[in-house]
């Protein structure tokens, strides 16, 4: 017998009728989604910048970008940048996009300076941004470089965990991130320690749409 | 490794005379245990919400063949190769098996207390394949060779001298011991080229969802990511009870998590994986396997141990625990410690060799109090004293003296009897009211174990001595 027939028989055999309790809904209530999302966001050591609109999130990017002195920059071809030509509209960096440029992406995101993404919804609870895998959307973007940055509008705030699993649709990509703030350790006499394995810095800047 | 009464007892001793090891166990308990009050009390209905939790967990256990095979079938449509491990040895020969079939060398893991279970890194040593742990305090316990002493914060026995050490003997560096940042940044640095060196990634799992066959991992470094994302292929070890049926189910257990082990709302990454990268995606692993894990995990269903399985892992029960506090992970003798591992250790590796696990708790019921599924420690712990005597892993000296002791306490008339004669021997033996026992024949080792009083209680209420005394109302 293989092994998962011997292990689901001896599962089977104490197999009994078992009411699985109604799911859990969110208690939450949040006034303000932004605010609480920024609030909690800034606590865990991320950093969000608050912009009126699109193309006022766009300078701040450029003002980021220059900040950081960033000269390779990995991007996500995804929303909301997808429309855009980032290397016309900033010709200064050198530019990965992901599914786009040529070349090997490991070794491109290895050497960046700054991981630029968009995002498929944020937690207003627990500040965090979730990212996923597919076309034009890289992993290693936002995980190799020392900064992530990403641009997310207002409309994609949800609550929660539970408010953003209550309204999914449709099969996962291959990868999805809840990302909450930069990479942190406490793992030497418990003393917190930024930027141990992922990116030092994790930006938000958050535009309303 | 093993811990048996006499074991348990003298790994404690040792730890609790180890003044830096205290006051590293006191500061990271005590940090993780106002952490997680305060994390929960900041979620409405929390108490509610871990009955839910509870009942999801018992539910889940009751049909877990049918949920294995829902997640098997939509794991293995997203392109998940899902293997079956009935023991840790089959577990670790799968593993090895793709990782050779690969031609790989180097592997990185991510932390797991799985692979821990099963000794996957040995494995993987004796065959020529180089695995590096990369959670930083994995990395840290594994130059040093020592097992961890936290489910949670594996290196908490290890002092920043120690690990500035280790540090220089590894990377021929010098790096100061007070300079925090700069040991991550080294660390970061020498393991990054590792990552991307890597021909696999190894992982354990916190949660396996029927509902699309996804496996999440929760982490705080991103080392997890970096397992997963970076090398061709990724293969994950997961006990078979990390299961939760619907993505609703998986929100409430994720929601509890990281708030019960780090006081964390969510770790800083809740990494969600489904089978391996699509045609259409620009980067991310080519072969995603998954390893089933039983090791003596279906045997207790049904049983009245069945509820341990219930656990995910947190920590907080170590944190809780009294015992744990002072002893340290180590005296446990196996990966998992405090509380959950006092119970799980006898269960999944043998009574006989964890006997004294049972015992290493004064069952003041903290770890029940702060699971967040509610999980019985305490009942389980009797449980299993109860099956000490009645499998006989006791020594025969200690079961007829508890014998003894069980049924001349039953008799009023055989204990004044029995304490007389004691009384009479213990003579030459007494100093004060402490007996002067010589080493191993000392129960209480380096405390002195008190003598039987001159007169006993009994015999002082029934002479009304204590009336005259007190009795001036
Ligand atoms: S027994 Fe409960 S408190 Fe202890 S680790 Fe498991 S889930 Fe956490």
């Amino acid at each position: 017998m293989s092994a998962r027939d011997q292990i689901l028989n001896q599962l089977r055999s104490n197999e009994r009728p078992a009411e699985h309790p109604e799911p859990w809904r969110s208690r939450r209530n949040f006034p303000d989604l932004a605010e609480r999302f920024t609030q909690t966001l800034t606590a865990g050591k991320g950093e969000v910048i608050r912009a009126a609109n699109f193309e006022a999130a766009l300078n701040e990017i450029d003002t980021i970008l220059h900040e950081l002195q960033a000269k390779r920059v990995a991007v996500n071809d995804t929303a909301p940048l997808d429309g855009l030509d980032v290397t016309k509209r900033w010709p200064d960096f050198e530019w990965f996009v992901a599914g786009k440029s040529e070349g090997d992406i490991k070794s491109f995101c290895a050497g960046a300076d700054v991981g630029l993404s968009g995002a498929d919804a944020a937690l207003a609870e627990t500040g965090s941004v979730v990212v996923s895998s597919g076309p034009g959307k890289s992993r290693l973007a936002t995980l190799l470089p020392p900064v992530h940055l990403a641009i997310v509008p207002t409309s994609i705030l949800t609550s929660d965990i539970l408010t953003w699993t209550a309204a999914r649709q449709g099969q996962p990509g291959a990868n999805r991130v809840l990302v909450s703030g930069p990479s942190k350790t406490a793992d030497i006499e418990q003393v917190l320690a930024i930027g141990v394995h992922g990116p030092k810095r994790f930006i938000v800047v958050l535009y309303d749409d | 490794m093993t811990a048996t009464m006499h074991e348990f007892r003298h790994s404690a001793f040792v730890a609790i005379e180890d003044i830096q090891l205290q006051s590293a166990l006191e500061g990271a308990t005590h940090k993780f245990g106002t952490g997680r009050t305060d994390a929960l009390a900041e979620v409405p209905e929390v108490e509610a919400m871990r009955d839910h939790f509870k009942k999801v967990r018992a539910a889940t256990l009751s049909q877990l063949a049918h949920h294995l095979e829902t997640f098997e079938k939509n794991a293995t449509a997203a392109g998940t190769q899902v293997h079956w491990a009935a023991t840790g040895d089959d577990a670790c020969r799968i593993v090895l098996d793709i990782a050779q079939k690969h031609g790989v060398k180097l592997v990185t893991k991510s932390k797991s207390m799985a692979t821990e279970e099963i000794h996957l890194n040995q494995v993987l040593s004796k065959a020529g394949i180089e695995p590096v742990e990369t959670d930083l305090g994995e990395w840290i316990i594994q130059l040093a060779g020592d097992p961890p002493s936290h489910i949670i914060a594996p290196a908490i026995h290890k002092t920043r001298h120690q690990i500035a050490e280790m540090f220089t003997k590894e990377t021929g560096q010098q790096v100061s011991a007070d300079d925090i940042p700069g040991l991550t940044e080294l660390a970061r640095q020498v393991l990054r080229q590792k990552f991307l060196a890597a021909g696999m990634g190894i992982s354990g799992g916190n949660i396996m969802v029927a509902e699309t066959g996804s496996l999440v991992l929760v982490m705080n470094e991103g080392n997890g990511r970096l397992v997963t994302s970076t090398p061709p292929v990724h293969v994950a070890v997961v006990g078979l009870e990390k299961l939760a049926p619907t993505w609703d189910d998986a929100a409430v257990w994720l929601s509890l998590l990281a708030r019960s082990s780090t006081g964390q709302a969510l770790t800083i990454y809740t990494n969600i994986i489904t089978g391996p990268a699509r045609p259409t995606d620009p980067d991310g692993p080519q072969e995603v396997h998954i390893v089933i894990l039983d090791n003596g995990r279906s045997k207790l269903i049904g049983t009245k141990y069945e509820e341990v399985l219930q656990c995910i892992r947190c920590g907080a029960c170590l944190n809780a625990c009294p015992v744990y506090r002072e002893a340290g992970g180590h005296a446990y003798g196996n990966p998992y410690s405090g509380p959950i591992g006092a119970v799980i250790a006898p269960l999944l590796f043998g009574l006989d060799k964890y006997s004294g696990l049972p015992h290493a708790s004064s069952l003041c019921g903290a770890c029940k109090d702060v699971c967040p599924a509610r999980i019985d420690l305490p009942r389980m712990l009797l449980e299993l004293r109860a099956d000490e005597v009645e499998q006989r892993v006791l020594p025969w000296w200690e079961s007829m003296s508890e014998r003894a002791a069980a049924f001349g306490l039953a008799s009023p008339g055989l204990f004044k009897y029995g304490t007389a004669v004691i009384r009479q021997l213990q003579r030459p033996l007494a100093k004060g009211d402490k007996l002067n026992l010589p080493g191993k024949l000392n129960p209480g080792q380096s405390r002195k174990t008190p003598a039987l009083a001159k007169r006993s209680f009994h015999d002082i209420w029934q002479s009304g001595e204590l009336d005259n005394k007190n009795g001036g109302e």
